[in-house]
């Protein structure tokens, strides 16, 4: 097959990083940092909860990151330094410039959830591409039924955005659970399981969407959970990543089953994922 | 005396019947705990378990010469004490209120007398203790798996 020419214009139009400054930046946890980007002499990118950019180190290398909030024309993204571009990512300071493309794929369904009780529920780092999902919930707060967080991490120290979990605890149009799986003594929240903090959410699972992120198996564990209480998979959820290299559906590098991941998702409902989540090392 | 919650409309005992909530109502207590207060301690006799109205327990391992662990809490609705089913009914794990706490307790001894007599309870009740077993052992092992670990 051949590609026509308009095509490959597309595509490159697509693959060019528009510059970017670091505005602030602010360490999470010990590997973890959030940066905030805002547009050099470009009008910016418009994204919606549950995108993701290309975010380009120079001379590095380029990386998929979930959008973890944006206002005007300013871009948030939290980042875990487990490789070389996420690392240099960690250690940018304010001023220093990154390219930036996007935002792309097919973001969390806050239009399904209208006039719905939204469960949100994150684990680890998961809990960043959810952070604009509950800030617009917050934000439309009379468009939708009730809503609840639970975020689960390991101990308290691999635990995001500290500050806005208390604030978002301190109101009293959201429910937030959060748990650990191992605390030391100054630890006085919950210890266990976070499918342990469903019982304690209010929730019509009958009229409910819930929007799951975190390590696959996380996920898979939640949404078993969630059907058990009666929340059917179609209304559940996952944010699937995977090795996303173009962004654009061209490279077939996150190819998932028939799905692009990039072009097609990252997010998708459970019940379209759920017989390739049982496929081994898939 | 009057219990604040109906036992007939928790999840826990949504199986039994009128008889049976009401046998279960006739020996509840509520009980208060402060912050701090200890509902059992381990490795004592399984004489009462309780489910949480309000506010949260600790499950911890008193372990010398340091802190205690906590390895699961656990809030409204939920079962505190599962070895009272068993012999030798000893508590594994020490029950301490986090918040202030309300509970309503149960004599295990009446309790298992009781299944002793009822079949219908005697099985609704291992159900009970079984479904908690089995979802905590599904928890502990799902901990296990690292679960919020990204794969590298």
């Amino acid at each position: 097959m051949t590609v026509k020419a308009p095509a490959l214009e597309l595509a490159a139009e697509e693959m060019r990083p528009l510059p970017f400054r670091v505005a602030s930046n602010r360490r999470e946890t010990a590997d973890t940092v959030t940066v905030e980007l805002e547009p050099v002499d470009n009008p910016g990118v418009t994204c919606a909860p549950g995108q993701f950019t290309m975010v380009y180190a120079y001379g590095v290398g380029e990386i998929p990151i979930s959008v973890a909030g944006y206002a005007d024309d300013t871009i948030v993204h939290t980042v875990r330094a487990v490789g070389a571009v996420t690392t240099a990512i960690s250690h940018l300071d304010v001023g220093d410039h990154v390219g930036v493309r996007g935002p792309y794929g097919v973001g969390w369904p806050m239009a399904e959830a209208a006039g719905k009780d939204v469960v949100v529920a994150a684990g680890g780092i998961g809990l960043a591409p959810l952070r604009p999902v509950v800030m617009h919930l917050l934000d439309n707060r009379d468009r939708y039924g009730a809503v609840s967080l639970i975020y689960g991490a390991r101990t308290p120290d691999d635990m995001l955005y500290i500050d806005e979990l208390q604030q978002w605890r301190g109101r009293f149009d959201i429910e937030v659970e959060v748990t650990v799986d191992r605390a030391g003594d100054d630890w006085h929240g919950d210890v266990g399981l976070v499918t342990n903090m469903l019982p304690r959410i209010t929730y019509d699972p009958t009229n409910s969407i819930s929007m799951v992120c975190g390590p696959e198996i996380m996920m898979k564990v939640v949404a078993r959970e969630l059907g058990a209480r009666g929340l059917g998979p179609d209304n559940v959820y996952l944010s699937m990543e995977r090795n996303m290299k173009c962004a654009i559906g061209f490279c077939g590098h996150c190819q998932y089953g028939p799905d692009f991941v990039c072009r097609d998702g990252p997010i998708f409902s459970y019940d379209y994922v759920a017989a390739r989540m049982r496929v081994t090392e898939l | 005396m009057k219990l604040s919650v109906a036992l007939g409309s928790t999840e826990l005992f949504a199986h039994l019947t009128p008889e049976e909530i009401e046998f279960l109502e006739s020996i509840a207590v509520e009980r208060d705990f402060a912050e701090g207060a200890v509902l059992f301690e381990e490795d004592t006799e399984a004489k009462d378990f309780y489910i949480v109205v309000d506010g949260r327990v600790g499950l911890e391992l008193v372990s010398p010469r340091r802190r205690p662990i906590v390895i699961q809490t656990l809030g409204r609705g939920d079962l505190v004490g599962l070895s009272w089913v068993f012999p030798p009914y000893v508590w594994s794990w020490r029950a301490r209120a986090i918040d202030p706490t309300r509970a309503i307790a149960f004599d295990a001894t009446q309790v298992r007398e009781r299944c002793g007599i009822d079949q219908n309870l005697s099985e609704q009740m291992l159900r009970l203790v079984a479904r908690e077993a089995i979802r905590r052992l599904h928890g502990a092992r799902a901990q296990l798996l690292d679960l919020y670990e990204f794969p590298r």
